[in-house]
């Protein structure tokens, strides 16, 4: 694949996110009235528990893991699956398919703008604004360059297991059932609606092995130095965690793909 | 207020209709700059159009891609509200008594079904009667009309999304005529259809037409659709009407002209148009045989498509 | 010209709604995929309920089975938004790809027409779902069951039921005016799950807007406090009717502007 022309798919998918300027403000307006939400029902909590620290967490901790968690999810937002029907059900997915690019490394690339957006305008903000709130409790140093990275095997993850769901839309036109269910889990077992801290011990051993946790957890360990990412030896198992999931993930989603497409050529769009 | 007889089913006096647009700039750079920019320009979509439709007339509304016909209809149908201008459709002003206009018009547009997705023909039909609360002697005359201009029997009971496109327009007509509208707009009704499909569309407009006194405002790139369906044409273009009369006229317009057809050797036809005031015709044939054996010579009025070509051309100027 | 009233546009809904239904029936799979995510995401609800319970014992002094009996009491309330103001969620599409205009070309009132096309099924396991949980929670706190509290209960609930239609007409309506607002319907619909606890917790300045401009406070706590703590009810719970229908109303007229306002050109 032409390198330059990856470059050209996701500075077009830059520009049309950009395109959409009053959405953008909205989106963040949105977002900081549920970090409020957030902010409050958490303090609540700690106030009656009476302790300061629960389950090795702080309300520090806990803010800024869950307000982290919200703005990753949303800069890592994808509408592939709802994209994805979409075109299915109005027979666009015919001429997708014809693109000369793979249609999924194409809509991989040109997501990328969006999220290079996403992450300008979200997550970066959103950063800033904990650190200011916190006084600098975000630990800073190498942990922000190894954040980055494990965000971007995030990004992949994520992509994928979009992947995986998404050719379900092929047999069915369900398309909001599809993406619940995906992303309540997702959003559940990843940690992002109650930190992985809080959960029974046994249900956490069993969600630490899942790719779940690779999304939104291990990038969100990282930063703050929790679960062992602190030394080399937990940072190394985080990543080989993520890694794994990668590799057999995308195994498991060319192949979801190829069956998928497979069905639409026997029909004929 | 303009004067209403009764006998037009739509009046526009001086109808303008402008959008406001944010000037975008190019690349990354301009993006970026467009999410503060308060650069708006106003876009005139339709500017200045007078024109009268009589009750019971075919009339093909055309002009280029962007020359201001979809917004048109879409002010006649009360969706759009004119920027200035007088609009009345059936003697009322569309966008006021949206409700009450489309009791009265019927719409296909293009290729976008209007019908439920899911449910056989017939069930929308019978939904669309309690709609426009048509009575049931009504009702079961119109589905009797159809009986006698097409074979609605192989599509009545199939669900539209299982429809061919030919199939799902015929729907889409039967259903806009079904409440027996006063005026019938209909955007591009052949588009993507094969030839057998499109003639017995054509027929079916004609029939529905004669029987009913339906006007008719027809929107098309077809030329096929407007030489079988219109006698008078207007043509839009760049928001302006540039043209309004019949078709006989349009053609005498431009009388000197002709289509010089030549059957090549290997059997396919290579088409000039030619006016005959500058260029004699014969000159032409002797010039083109010095460079080509011509087995066959063929000198056609100008068509309607080209008629039009010229007139777009002529007004891009 | 026709006069269509009250008694026209219940007629239409029920035939369409028997269309739809019976149309419904020939999508087996897509029905069993919504009716796994419905229970999905209420199974997760209540996991991320329990897990908080499990490291909390109370929360602003509500005890679990309070704050359970408010959960349920959510949880029905939003059974209406999701059973027959679903195609919301489509508005965005259908506006951006032009197809919205064909609702404007029916002698009947465009929102009710748009809203008429979708009736969603899998809200109904939700409402069991709900419902379940109520009674659960309602014999365990020992609420007395008499005929006036049951009839409190279902006008409140209805109420409740309101807001929610509101939230979600006024976060679909955004999309005339703001190109890739479905971002504004996700979060919206976020918002809900912080309805089932006790509004209480908010101070200040939000604790107006999250009552009176993002009515988060009246899905559940205002109107599940009749029943709750009827000794002291505030005024609020009272009202909460009267605003409920007002705000549907300003949801409805915000819609409608949008579809005057918006200029079509999506073709």
């Amino acid at each position: 694949m032409n390198p330059k022309r990856l470059l050209a798919i996701t500075r077009a998918g830059i520009m049309e996110s950009l395109h959409f300027r009053l959405g953008i403000f909205v989106t963040l307006f949105a977002n900081l009235i549920y970090l409020v939400l957030v902010y409050y029902l958490w303090k609540a909590i700690y106030d009656s528990s009476g302790t300061a620290v629960v389950n090795g967490m702080t309300f520090t901790d806990t803010m800024i893991y869950l307000i982290l968690a919200t703005a990753l999810f949303n800069f890592l937002e994808m509408f592939v699956v709802w994209d994805m029907s979409r075109s299915i059900q109005s027979g666009k997915i015919v001429l997708d398919l014809l693109k000369p690019m793979r249609f999924r490394k194409y809509t991989f690339w040109s997501y990328t703008g969006n999220h290079i957006v996403q992450f300008v305008l979200t997550f970066i903000p959103t950063f800033v604004v904990v650190m200011i709130v916190t006084k600098g409790a975000i630990p800073v140093g190498l942990n922000l360059v190894w954040f980055l990275i494990a965000t971007v095997l995030a990004l992949m993850i994520n992509y994928n297991l979009e992947m995986i769901v998404s050719p379900i839309c092929f047999y069915t036109e369900s398309t909001w059932g599809i993406n619940i269910v995906k992303e309540t889990i997702v959003l559940l077992l990843s940690g992002a609606t109650i930190p992985l801290a809080f959960f029974p011990e046994k249900a956490r051993m069993v969600v630490q092995y899942l790719p779940f946790r690779a999304v939104y957890d291990i990038p969100l360990s990282i930063l703050l130095e929790k679960n062992g990412s602190d030394t080399w030896q937990g940072l190394v198992s985080l990543f080989a965690l993520q890694l794994a999931w990668l590799a057999v993930l995308t195994l498991a989603g060319n192949l979801f793909w190829n069956c998928a497409v497979k069905k639409v050529t026997v029909n004929g769009g | 207020m303009s004067e209403y007889s009764g006998n037009e089913a739509v009046i526009m006096k001086n109808v303008c209709k402008d959008f406001k647009v944010l000037n975008r700039h190019e690349g990354l750079k301009g993006s970026i700059k467009d999410l503060f920019s308060r650069d708006y320009k106003t876009v005139s979509a339709v500017r200045d159009v007078t024109l009268t439709v009589n009750r019971g007339e075919i009339i093909g509304y055309l002009g280029p891609n962007g020359a201001g016909k979809s917004t048109t209809i879409k002010m006649m149908t009360g969706v759009l509200e004119p920027t200035s201008g007088e609009l009345l459709v059936n003697g009322k002003v569309p966008y006021k008594n949206r409700t009450e206009n489309c009791e009265n018009i019927g719409v296909v547009f293009g290729q976008r079904s209007q019908l439920w997705w899911s449910l056989p023909l017939i069930e929308s039909f019978k939904l669309l009667r309690d709609l426009y609360m048509v009575p049931e002697k009504d009702y079961e005359g119109m589905i009797e009309l159809y009986r006698s201009l097409v074979d609605i029997e192989p599509i009545l009971h199939k669900p539209v999304r299982e429809m061919s496109l030919g199939q799902r327009t015929l729907s889409d007509i039967l259903a806009a005529f079904l409440h027996n509208p006063a005026i019938v707009f209909l955007d591009e009704p052949t588009i993507g259809l094969d030839v057998s499909m499109k003639a017995k569309i054509r027929e079916l407009i004609l029939g529905l037409n004669k029987e009913k006194n339906t006007t008719v405002i027809l929107t098309t790139h077809d030329m096929g659709d407007v030489d079988a369906l219109c006698r008078r044409i207007v043509i839009i273009d760049k928001g302006t009407k540039i043209y309004d009369n019949d078709i006989e006229h349009l053609k005498n317009y431009f009388g000197s002209y002709r289509t010089l057809k030549l059957k090549r050797s290997d059997d396919t036809w290579e088409e000039y148009l030619i006016d005959e005031k500058t260029t004699d015709v014969m000159d032409v044939i002797m010039e083109k045989q010095k460079s080509m054996k011509i087995k066959d010579v063929k000198i056609d009025e100008i068509s309607t498509e080209e008629v039009i070509k010229k007139i777009y051309e002529g007004s891009a100027k | 010209m026709h006069k269509r009233g009250l008694a026209f546009y219940a007629r239409i809904y029920r035939k369409i709604l028997i269309q739809d239904l019976k149309s419904k029936m020939s999508y087996r799979a897509d029905f069993i995929i919504s009716t796994f995510g419905m229970i999905m995401t209420n199974l997760s609800g209540f996991i991320t309920f329990m897990i908080l319970f499990h490291n909390f014992p109370t929360i602003n002094g509500w005890d679990y089975y309070h704050m359970l009996f408010l959960y349920g009491f959510s949880l029905v309330a939003l059974t209406p938004v999701q059973c027959f103001f679903d195609n919301n969620w489509n508005l965005r599409f259908m506006v951006q790809s032009g197809d919205f205009i064909k609702y404007c070309f029916r002698p009947v009132n465009v929102f009710f027409y748009f809203i008429s096309e979708v009736f969603d099924v899998k809200g109904l396991g939700q409402l069991a779902f709900g419902i379940g949980t109520i009674v659960y929670a309602w014999i365990k706190i020992g609420i007395p069951v008499t005929v006036i509290i049951i009839a409190k209960l279902l006008v409140f609930l209805l109420t409740a039921s309101l807001f929610m239609i509101a939230l979600m007409n006024f976060a679909a309506a955004t999309c005339f005016w703001i190109k890739g607002s479905g971002y504004v319907m996700v979060i919206m619909f976020r918002f809900k799950d912080f309805a089932k606890y006790p509004s209480s917790i908010f101070e200040g300045i939000f604790k107006i807007i999250f009552t009176f401009i993002i009515p988060i406070a009246f899905i559940a706590y205002y109107p599940s406090l009749v029943i709750l703590e009827p000794s002291n009810v505030p005024l609020l719970s009272w009202i909460s009717p009267l605003y409920g229908i007002l705000f549907v109303y300003l949801s409805y007229r915000f819609w409608m502007l949008g579809v005057r306002k918006y200029d079509f050109t999506g073709s």
